[in-house]
């Protein structure tokens, strides 16, 4: 379980006027589950780009349980994300011709994590997320299923923090539900720190804090009132 | 890793595969050319190598070594015979055989010749005997004939309208073991034979047809005279031998070999080494050679580029799925070798193909010399090829090494970005 402080960000873009993403403070504890919302364009995914270590801070401190990745190399925040943070995204960037267990193990294979142990802990994954044949090739799921795989991914080598980027935007309503509760369920078994990204009501609105941004600031977050109340 | 790989090249398996072929295409040309142009070189050397000297009447020397070695027809001047009659008493010749040239059987050329060359030629017949009478003939190893059958001689060349000779017709006694050179095609026959059919030598028309020349361009003037094919061989040469297109010396030692070349080099005859005078043939052809390899390692210059810009294209294509793979935490060295990889294996499966396409190119074009000229020349790779390949091999490396460094550099945070 990690916990997250953020301080001094400061992103900006060449081009743009405002910064794409500002934020002076903003801490979530080890084991919050967090939404993060706001319309289009307002520096949702350069939040999850710089807490991640995608992309690089020129400022301000990026503070993982007293880990400021800010001040890692690329190489360092690499292998620091594939061992400590599970990444959803909305296309999901699963990858054809292989099975969903091949799709689930991929990262770790790469990284050369993938011990008998992880492997076990993939079948494992895909049966907690309702998935019967580990062995389907992933072109032939549905969207739904392929989401599903992608969780799996993101929870196998048991991530500190759970980071979703809009996981039920390019879903039906139907999946996006199914795929909402597997990874509320799956941070709560796991005990994962959850930071969902998605300007879907019906997901944002099953998480305890909700934070909103607004031309890359925070406008408002729940937590923060409940704390002042 | 391998899987992954094995499920993208399957996914471009269209442009996987062209990439492939036109490695494979290049690199053939390539191979096929440098392989040629040494089998040619090795084989039409050996072929010369069994003729140490060549003595002819003045004139082209190419022209000398061409008829005799290779038994490609063309007009010789003639030398006067009494040169053969010289060399036969010469203590610095091993054995001179006179060839006399100008008819052919079924595409086959007929030679006039003796039995010291017919001794000496080969290693010995594969079967039968050598010819003793003026009706016999020996063929080479490679003429579709067998023992007993008869050949009836056609004056010059079928293509060329020539006319069977019904004066005389052979009879197949023996068979020469192979040589790997264009006497495999050969029918050798007693060339007493052949001044008898057109009329030479021993008669008192010898002097009517002094001017006859072996390809019979003079046909009007041309007469037949009966032959008896009974008629025993006779190999000691009289003052009266007929004019000769050329003959084949085997001297002593190679110092008897010079100097017969000096002697015989001075006033209407001409000596030869016929390997110098092929190896002179070669250098001439150099540029012509440098021309080909130009346009193999042009043609390779080509395919890479074009191997490359599509490589390169193609990362670009795959940007996000690169980027998504690193934030999920592959390392970037993962991807280098992954990109790498993909495109080595392929330029790699291009270069075996290659290899092997032009090899088989190279053996392709040898058969079809062998066939038409009887010259066997060796395909074979030599040490200079392994440093060729692994050349090709370490380009190869280079080359793929450019769109894995771009995918090495790419940003993760594309993955994320509509
Ligand atoms: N690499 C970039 N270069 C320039 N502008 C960018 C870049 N990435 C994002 N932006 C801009 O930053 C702002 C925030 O983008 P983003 O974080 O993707 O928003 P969201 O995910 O909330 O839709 C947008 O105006 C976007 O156009
Ligand atoms: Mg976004």
């Amino acid at each position: 379980m990690l916990s997250l402080t953020l301080s001094d960000i400061s992103v900006s873009y060449p081009g743009l006027a405002t910064p794409a993403l500002e934020i002076d403070r903003l801490a979530i504890p080890a084991g919050a589950h967090v939404a993060i919302t706001g319309a289009s364009g307002s520096g949702k995914s350069t939040f999850v780009n710089i807490v991640t270590g995608l992309e690089r801070a020129r400022q301000g401190r990026i503070d993982w349980s007293g880990t400021d990745i800010a001040k890692f190399s690329e190489s360092r925040r690499d292998r620091w994300r594939a061992e400590d943070v599970g990444l959803i995204m909305q296309d999901f960037h699963l990858f054809p011709g292989l099975s969903a267990l091949e799709n689930v193990l991929l990262p770790a294979r790469l990284s050369g994590a993938a011990s008998a142990e992880i492997i076990g802990r993939g079948h494992d994954l895909l049966k907690r997320t309702g998935l019967q044949r580990p062995q389907q090739r992933i072109e032939t799921m549905s969207r739904g299923e392929m989401q599903r795989v992608a969780v799996a991914r993101a929870l196998l080598r048991k991530p500190g923090v759970i980071i979703a980027d809009e996981p039920t935007a390019s879903l039906d309503v139907e999946s996006g539900e199914a795929v909402g509760s597997l990874l509320l369920e799956l941070a709560g078994q796991e005990e994962s720190t959850l930071i969902v990204v998605s300007h879907d009501t019906r997901l944002t609105d099953r998480l305890s804090r909700k934070v909103t941004f607004n031309m890359g600031r925070i406008v408002s977050d729940t937590g923060r009132m409940e704390r002042a109340a | 890793m391998i899987r992954f790989i094995l499920a993208d090249l399957r996914k471009y398996w269209l442009g996987s595969a062209v990439v492939v072929l036109i490695v494979a295409l290049a690199v053939a040309l390539g191979v096929a050319v440098t392989l040629q142009e040494r089998a040619l070189r090795l084989g039409s050397a050996r072929a010369a190598d069994k003729f140490d000297l060549v003595i002819g009447a003045a004139g082209s020397e190419n022209q000398l070594v061409l008829s005799s070695v290779f038994l490609q027809a063309s007009p010789l001047p003639l030398m006067d015979g009494r040169v053969l009659t010289q060399l036969a008493s010469d203590p610095r010749v091993a054995w001179a055989a006179p060839i006399g040239f100008g008819d052919s059987f079924m595409g086959y050329p007929i030679v006039g010749t003796t039995t010291a060359l017919v001794n000496n030629l080969a290693d010995g017949l594969a079967e039968g005997k050598v010819f003793a009478r003026e009706g016999e003939a020996v063929i080479g190893a490679s003429v579709a004939l067998k023992l007993g059958d008869q050949i009836k001689p056609m004056h010059g060349a079928a293509e060329e309208g020539g006319h069977t000779h019904a004066e005389l017709a052979y009879r197949v006694a023996g068979r020469l073991k192979p040589t790997g050179t264009a006497w495999d095609r050969a029918v050798l026959v007693p060339i007493q034979a052949v001044w008898h059919i057109h009329g030479m030598g021993h008669h008192d028309e010898a002097e009517v047809e002094r001017n006859h020349d072996a390809h019979g361009e003079a046909a009007e003037a041309h007469e037949h005279h009966a032959a008896d094919p009974d008629a025993t061989i006779s190999e000691t040469w009289d003052a009266d031998v007929p004019g000769l297109p050329a003959i084949l010396v085997k001297p002593k030692s190679i110092a008897d070999a010079y100097k017969l070349r000096q002697q015989y080099r001075a006033g209407t005859t001409l000596a030869v080494f016929p390997a110098e005078v092929l190896t002179r043939l070669y250098a001439t052809l150099g540029d012509a050679k440098r021309v080909l390899f130009a346009v193999a390692t042009g043609s390779q210059g080509l395919v890479a580029a074009s191997v490359l810009l599509v490589t390169v294209m193609h990362v670009g294509q795959r940007r996000r799925q690169i980027g998504a793979l690193r934030a999920l935490g592959a390392p970037r060295r993962a991807l280098f070798s992954i990109v790498w990889l993909e495109l080595f294996v392929l330029v790699a499966m291009g270069l075996a193909a290659g290899f092997a396409l032009g090899y088989a190119a190279a053996l392709a074009v040898s058969g079809m010399v062998a066939s038409g000229s009887g010259v066997s020349i060796p395909v074979n790779f030599a040490r200079d090829d392994i440093g060729f390949a692994v050349a090709l091999l370490a380009f190869a490396a280079l080359i793929s090494s450019v769109p894995a460094v771009l995918a090495y550099r790419q940003s993760p945070a594309s993955a994320l970005r509509g």
